[in-house]
């Protein structure tokens, strides 16, 4: 427990006021989202802003039954980031896992070096990258697939979650090998008896980065889908010239493709923070 | 890694390749021109421009992240019920969609219906109809502020996790030393804290410099050219105006301005993160 007290008297309760006032104002632009949303259309932009209302879900049920502007429709775009995220994070884990993998072993003389580069990796700016992507998609004719998504989000997760992963084996400690050893078991069944079962929190901690840093992502499916595989930060971006003011569905929609996020960084805040940081904070 | 092999040194040879030629996306063909865009480049006042922007939008909105985180995780640091709401409160803004706060901040500073106008002009500290983003110099606060406002709470949750695992008997030795809490804070808890406020600042310079969802929603490199940084203008020019070659050259000047930060990046994140130093 930390609970010594830094500053004491007036100092004190200055500064708790301020942290409040601070947090509160934190607050505003995500209260303004809820509240927008829920508002009837029409007093949506009044001036002054409207506090009182029937609360409505009009908003959403239009959002989700009609299109969205575009040729794809509110559910269509949700439906692909989560068909595009998820498909990054099996691949982001499926790759990541093995190479973590590799750099823990001793036969892996220059690992030191490889898992200096791949942390390096995470210095690419995606920007660099769309313009070759761009090109070769267009050639072979990939763009607007999810693969053409969920192979670069795939690859810039990879630093981060290889880097979890790689923190992760190397504390398990070497003695519990060892004495699987000892026991009889070989190396196949090391891995998938005794290291898988230890490793599961870290691969919970790598695949819930990965779903974020895909669900969110922007600049990437902003120029490389098109309508078929569309994700919904793109869509809804799209909201502000097509609807005009309908500011009730732009923020409904905002509500339900930002809160499965929300939702998940709130129930494992600890995972999130400490994995961001590269697991370099716990 | 064989893929990320790919997705890295691929790319790059594209663009090594494509900045030596002056492609055009559409009609004509693409012929090799040397270092002619580069040339275009460095003597470029728009490149010169944006690039300059960029560094400052860096700079001044990781400072001021660091400098709110740091007083939010110590006012977050006693483990009080009311602090554990705090901190799950401060998680909020940076749990939201970039591309969604980008939107609800252009709906907030809206000139005619948005909050902040109404309430700030209603107590006279500001002009009713300002409009935040027609002004160079007013679009650059709105660009920090939502940037703070996003990415503020990543940095107090990382040195909020630091400052709770500092001894307690280096506090208790300074108030036995009868240390003001000005001087404890100085002389204790800043150097004690130093690795997880260069974890804070690396991690975030390299978001920083990444930063494109914000300044595409609420800017779009306006008014004029004020507000185009590099993402962007890398953006618009391969994108918009299909000049392959010449993006790939911002494109690789870029790289290797960002390539200067990746020893920090090692010295920062490889050490601290062994698990047996952590």
């Amino acid at each position: 427990m930390t609970t010594h007290s830094n500053f004491s008297g007036l100092p004190r309760y200055a500064g708790r006021s301020l942290l409040w006032l601070a947090l509160l104002l934190a607050m505003v632009p995500i209260v303004f989202l809820v509240i927008t949303s829920l508002k009837p259309e029409g007093v949506t932009r009044t001036v002054p802003p409207t506090w009182l209302f029937d609360p409505t879900i009009e908003n959403y049920s239009s959002v989700l039954s009609t299109g969205a502007g575009s040729s794809v429709t509110f559910g269509r775009l949700l439906f692909n980031s989560a068909a595009v995220s998820i498909g990054a994070v099996i691949l982001t884990i499926a790759v990541a896992v093995p190479a973590a993998y590799a750099l823990t072993l001793k036969e892996f003389r220059r690992s030191k070096g490889v898992s200096s580069w791949i942390l390096s990796t995470y210095m690419f700016p995606p920007i660099v990258a769309v313009i070759p992507l761009f090109i070769i998609a267009g050639n072979i004719g990939a763009i607007d697939t999810y693969p053409v998504l969920i192979i670069p989000y795939a690859a810039f997760n990879l630093p981060i979650a290889i880097w979890i992963l790689r923190s992760s084996l190397e504390s398990i400690p070497i003695e519990v090998q060892e004495a699987a050893l000892v026991d009889g078991a070989n190396r196949r069944q090391i891995v998938w008896h005794i290291l898988t079962p230890l490793l599961m929190p870290a691969v919970a901690t790598a695949g819930i980065i990965s779903l974020i840093l895909s669900w969110n992502e922007f600049l990437l499916a902003l120029s490389l889908t098109r309508a078929a595989a569309k994700t919904s930060p793109v869509g809804v971006q799209e909201f502000t010239g097509l609807y005009g003011t309908q500011w009730g569905n732009l923020t409904a929609a905002s509500c339900m493709i930002a809160a499965p996020i929300v939702v998940c960084v709130l129930v494992l805040r600890r995972r999130v923070v400490s994995g961001l940081a590269f697991g370099a904070v716990k | 890694m064989i893929l990320l092999l790919a997705m890295t040194v691929g790319p790059a040879i594209f663009l090594i390749y494509s900045s030596l030629h002056n492609i055009q996306m559409f009609g004509g063909e693409s012929r090799f021109v040397g270092l002619r865009n580069f040339q275009e480049l460095l003597t470029d006042a728009g490149f010169h421009h944006s690039l300059l922007v960029t560094l400052a939008f860096v700079a001044i909105a990781v400072a001021i992240e660091l400098v709110i985180g740091v007083a939010l995780a110590m006012a977050l640091a006693p483990k009080t019920r009311a602090n554990g709401v705090a901190a799950t409160l401060l998680l909020l803004p940076f749990a939201v969609t970039p591309v969604v706060s980008a939107m609800v901040f252009k709906q907030l500073i809206d000139p005619n219906y948005g909050w902040v106008n109404y309430y700030l002009s209603k107590v006279g500290l500001l002009p009713q109809n300002l409009d935040w983003l027609a002004n160079p110099s007013t679009a650059w606060i709105a660009l920090v502020a939502l940037d703070v406002w996003q990415w503020t709470p990543f940095v107090a949750l990382i040195i909020l996790a630091g400052r709770q695992t500092l001894p307690q008997e280096c506090y208790e030795a300074a108030s036995v030393d009868g240390s003001g809490p000005w001087q404890t804070f100085r002389y204790i808890t800043l150097p004690m804290l130093t690795p997880f406020l260069a974890i804070a600042v690396v991690l975030r310079s390299i978001q920083a410099f990444k930063t494109f969802d914000s300044f595409q929603v609420l800017t779009g490199g306006g008014p004029g050219d004020s507000t185009e940084i590099i993402n962007l203008g890398i953006y618009r020019t391969a994108l918009q105006s299909f000049q392959i070659g010449a993006a790939s050259a911002v494109g690789l000047v870029f790289l290797l301005i960002l390539s200067a930060l990746v020893p920090l990046l090692l010295r920062v994140v490889g050490r601290n993160a062994e698990p047996e130093k952590g």
